[in-house]
């Protein structure tokens, strides 16, 4: 052991934290060493001189003010119970969290929440997808069990049912050829004037767009012998602009039981359907509603 | 302490009663005045009630204490930095125990002014490190705990702080 690592151990050594081979390695030195005994004896003079420097006594109001403090420490947290979210927001509060430190955990709480949410959202349109196909199917459904109803209902004996199976024929989003041939057989061979009518009426707005049921309209005209459905009738074909019904209604004119006021309607309307579009339409508010354009004849012509 | 953390906050009387003396000595002492230590020793003790939760009971209670009393200490000095760092060696030498004979006493109680002036004068990073080895009497592992910093390091700072003590304590009595 040298004089170098010696004096570095030297307030180890006062202080007793020396290992015992360190310590009798130590001793071993300051028995040949005068020199490191002298500079033991300057620091062990400065270590105990150190050692005696009085420390006064605390004051003597110390000890109450500290059960005064402690005592008003408890009230403050029986009153305030730890868990409540005031609580934890004091206990945060009190942290000693550096601010930019808080700032940045602020905003990574922030993105997060931004995330989640951004995440949560888009999770959420695919069952709302798949809710709208859902529901898609259902109407789709629906509509076919309209359909089927309306088949069965539109040959019940009772007018009543009859008339209810034509009214469903507003609520079919597209009715199918069968139900257009079923509505126009009803038009044709039903008994009761009133379910003529009513199928008229649910045949019209479909003629707009169905060259079939226009035709199958213009057939009509010569099979009916009610005064009501034959003014209707020529109410539609006007509403139409079918020219084609021109013929018909003529043929009709001639019949010799026809009524005086559906002949003068007869002729108001082949009037009209010669001259061109109505001024004034005779037809009630609810055809006006679906006058769409004249469809030309000759695509009514090439199906 | 760990009692205290568990809910148990009246333990700390306790505690104060047996480390309240050794804390005031140790603010006591970096400071280099009695005024002010009581109002520092009762913010120790209100800071470790109130960050009682940050005591992990693996490091000894002393270590924890006096790492909480360099913080308020720090504080104290920031607060108060226009306040020079002073020690009135007459107000030390009232407080030397009596009926020390005459010569000897009177001696000695110069070593000790003039020591405790050296001290002093010591840049704070070795006036506390001796303070707390020789006056708080913590070994080189708590003190390392307490600075934050290893045991090597420790060993190293005492041994250069006491050269640079017993330097200036010998200008000083020259």
């Amino acid at each position: 052991m040298n004089c170098e690592e010696t004096k570095e151990q030297l307030v180890d050594y006062l202080s007793r934290q020396l290992s015992a081979p360190e310590h009798e390695a130590l001793a071993a030195h300051l028995a040949e060493c005068a020199e490191c005994r002298d500079e033991l004896q300057a620091v062990e003079r400065v270590w105990h001189t150190l050692g005696q420097a009085p420390v006064p006594e605390p004051g003597p109001q110390a000890r109450p003010e500290f059960y005064a403090m402690l005592a008003s420490f408890k009230e403050e947290l029986e009153t305030s119970p730890d868990y409540s979210l005031r609580g934890v927001l004091a206990w945060l509060r009190a942290l000693p969290i550096p601010r930019p430190a808080l700032r940045l955990a602020y905003s990574l709480c922030l993105l997060g929440v931004g995330l989640l949410g951004g995440y949560w959202l888009n999770s959420s349109t695919k069952p709302a997808a798949a809710d709208q196909q859902q529901l898609a199917v259902l109407a789709a459904q629906v509509g076919e069990m309209r359909q089927v109803m309306l088949l069965s209902l539109i040959d019940n004996p009772s007018a009543t049912e009859r008339l209810r199976a034509v009214g469903y024929t507003k609520e079919l989003p597209d009715p199918n050829a069968k139900v257009v041939n079923a509505l126009l057989s009803t038009l044709n061979h039903d008994d009761n004037v009133n379910v003529r009518l009513a199928t008229l009426e649910a045949l019209t707005p479909l003629a707009q767009a169905d060259a079939t049921v226009r035709l199958g309209l213009v057939h009509a005209l010569a099979q009916q012998e009610s005064p009501l459905v034959q003014a209707a009738l020529a109410d539609a074909m006007v509403q139409l602009q079918e020219r084609r019904s021109v013929q018909p209604l003529r043929r009709l004119l001639k019949q010799a039981n026809l009524d005086d006021m559906v002949k003068s309607k007869i002729e108001q309307s082949i009037q009209t359907l010669s001259d061109g579009p109505p001024a004034a339409p005779a037809t009630p508010q609810r055809h006006d509603q679906t006058q769409l354009s004249p469809q030309p004849a000759g695509a009514a012509l090439a199906v | 302490m760990l009692r205290v953390k568990a809910g148990d906050v009246d333990r700390m009387g306790l505690l104060f009663e047996r480390y309240h003396r050794p804390l005031f000595g140790f603010l006591y002492h970096m400071l280099g005045r009695a005024a002010s230590c009581d109002d520092l020793v009762q913010t120790v003790f209100y800071r470790m009630l109130k960050y009682r939760h940050t005591f992990t009971g693996d490091g000894e209670f002393r270590t924890w204490m006096y790492h909480l009393a360099r913080n308020v200490l720090a504080d104290f000095i920031k607060k108060n930095r226009h306040a020079a760092h002073h020690t009135d060696v007459a107000d030390l030498a009232e407080h030397l125990p009596g009926g020390i004979n005459a010569d000897a006493g009177l001696e000695q109680a110069q070593d000790v002014a003039q020591l405790h002036q050296a001290l002093n004068r010591l840049r704070p990073e070795d006036r506390e490190i001796l303070v707390l080895s020789r006056f708080q009497e913590l070994k080189y592992a708590e003190i390392a705990r307490v600075l934050g910093t290893t045991e090597g390091a420790v060993k190293v700072r005492v041994h250069r702080a006491m050269n640079e003590l017993k330097t200036t304590f010998l200008r000083i009595e020259n």
